[in-house]
């Protein structure tokens, strides 16, 4: 599972932004949204009849799958990073 | 040998050039050439772990740079989650794909089939070099 996402953002003339975002409080702090997305899920698998645990196995898989995730974009003096650890 | 260094000793037999301008151009080939194999055997041979996508273009005179990596097994469970696409919206996908001119069928494409594309990407390599632009994907 994510422990840390990185985002830095340099723009031209402006000071760089840096932060850093610790995944484990972050998801807690955020916990009713997340609950309330992990129902809105099981709504829509049990609606189009996709098996709900197995959605759920997967998208957990997908979460776990995430770090070592890079984007490193530049352009114009504009540059943009985001690291998943 | 490749063609390039033969047409060079081909010239040389003829006349065409002297045998201190073939060699010349031979380390001239070498030097054009070593990146390039350098490049195919950096990693080390094994199981790659992610997909790079390395893109580096002149734009309005500005480099721009793009470099994105994604662990290999985020492509796995993304396969993963295309298998459980309710055949209804795949139905509706073929259509929307005809319509654009893709006759394509989506519900012939079998989970065990994407899983196996993604394991051999580790052979893959895309390179695409011009003047402007120069873009590489590959594993590592």
């Amino acid at each position: 599972m994510p422990q840390l996402v990185t985002v830095r953002v340099k723009r031209p003339d402006r000071r760089p932004i840096r932060i850093w975002v610790p995944v484990l409080p972050a998801a807690l702090v955020f916990a009713p949204i997340v609950i309330l997305a992990v129902l809105g899920v099981v709504v829509a698998c049990v609606v189009f009849h996709v098996d709900v645990v197995r959605a759920l196995g997967t998208g957990w898989r997908i979460i776990s799958a995430l770090p070592g995730t890079r984007f490193d974009i530049e352009q114009d003096r504009t540059a943009v990073l985001v690291i998943i650890r | 040998m490749n063609e390039q260094r033969k047409d060079i000793l081909d010239m040389l037999a003829e006349g065409k050039i002297t045998a201190e301008e073939a060699e010349q151009l031979i380390a001239a080939l070498e030097r054009d050439q070593s990146p390039v194999a350098s490049g195919l055997t950096a990693r080390p041979r094994g199981k790659a772990k992610y997909l790079r996508v390395v893109v580096e273009a002149l734009e309005n005179g500005e480099m721009g740079r793009v470099n994105i990596r994604v662990p290999l097994q985020l492509l796995r469970a993304g396969v993963q989650l295309a298998a459980l696409i309710p055949p209804q919206a795949l139905g509706k996908a073929n259509a929307e794909l005809n319509k654009s001119g893709v006759p394509f069928d989506l519900t012939q494409l079998k989970p065990e089939q994407l899983e196996a594309f993604v394991e051999h990407l580790d052979e893959m390599l895309v390179e695409i070099d011009q003047t402007d632009a120069k873009v590489r994907i590959f594993c590592e």
